[in-house]
């Protein structure tokens, strides 16, 4: 029950803030190995193998993936994570994309 | 001395390779013209050396070299907030980037036999630099949506044709590290 209290408040919170999630999307790019990109994922966001590769693979098919949602705060971070590591990323509010 | 084989898991969470003299050369030439490139970026004559001293740059719009765009890339598709945001992180990230590079120079100038043991930060260092060389070298053989074909149509002595050598070299390294690591994680 508590939990659930949480959760609401969470979201009332949100609500009456204006804060709207945020996401991080990461690019295709042609040079970075398949491979290479499921380890960062994986590395990076505690991913399993199988959710990293299908993120992978989402970015590889359809040119772009959402790979984690949060606050502006934490996406920064993430974004600021995944150029270190030379993947090709951005961040926008989750009601635009 | 042989060609390398590339890095193989050696016990727990070590990694390991030997490279010969000409591998070496090659792989240090590349991590150096990186440090340098990304040198060059950094802010001369910083006005406030307060904002330097906690990492805020001068710069707020994107690098004009291509390569160091794709190496520092924008954060935002919105102008305004890809300048705000660099302007507070790029000195940071050009530091990292610089670290990876670094890792690798010192690994490879401190063997002289040409053995590298890498732990796991160390690999994530190395995969890392090593993937900047690749997107640095991509950007310079204009490699767009997966398209070799004008690579593969090189004439032989052509200069080009050595850089795309370097670059298919430097993916097949970079991967035999990656399935070494992912064995330890499956």
């Amino acid at each position: 029950m508590a939990k659930l209290a949480d959760a609401l408040e969470e979201e009332l919170k949100a609500i009456f803030s204006g804060d709207t999630p945020w996401v991080t999307i990461v690019w295709d790019d042609p040079v970075n190995l398949q491979s290479y990109v499921t380890y960062v994922f994986m590395e990076l966001f505690g991913y399993s193998k199988a959710k990293a590769t299908e993120l992978m693979l989402q970015v590889h098919n359809d040119g772009k993936a959402i790979v984690s949602t949060g606050s502006r705060e934490e996406m920064e971070h993430d974004v600021a994570r995944l150029h270190e590591y030379g993947l090709w990323a951005t961040l926008q509010r989750g009601d635009q994309i | 001395m042989a060609a390398t084989e590339g890095f193989k898991r050696h016990g727990a969470h070590s990694y390991v390779a030997t490279f010969d003299e000409t591998e070496k050369e090659v792989i240090l030439n590349l991590v150096e013209q990186i440090i340098e490139l990304l040198a060059e970026r950094i802010d001369h004559g910083h006005e406030d050396p307060l904002a330097a001293m906690v990492g805020i740059t001068s710069h707020d719009s994107p690098p004009e070299d291509e390569v160091l765009h794709r190496l520092l890339p924008n954060a935002y598709a919105d102008d305004v907030d890809a300048a705000e945001f660099r302007r507070y992180t790029e000195s940071t990230l050009r530091g990292k980037k610089q670290a990876h590079a670094m890792s690798i120079r010192m690994l490879l100038k401190s063997s002289p036999e040409g053995d590298v043991e890498l732990d796991h930060q160390g690999a994530n260092d190395w995969l890392g630099g090593l993937n900047d060389i690749r997107l640095a070298l991509g950007v310079r053989l204009k490699i767009e949506n997966n398209n070799y074909e004008h690579l593969e149509l090189l004439a032989p002595d052509d200069p080009l044709r050595g850089v795309y050598a370097v670059y298919s070299w430097l993916g097949w390294l970079q991967e035999t590290l990656l399935s070494a690591l992912m064995d330890e994680v499956e």
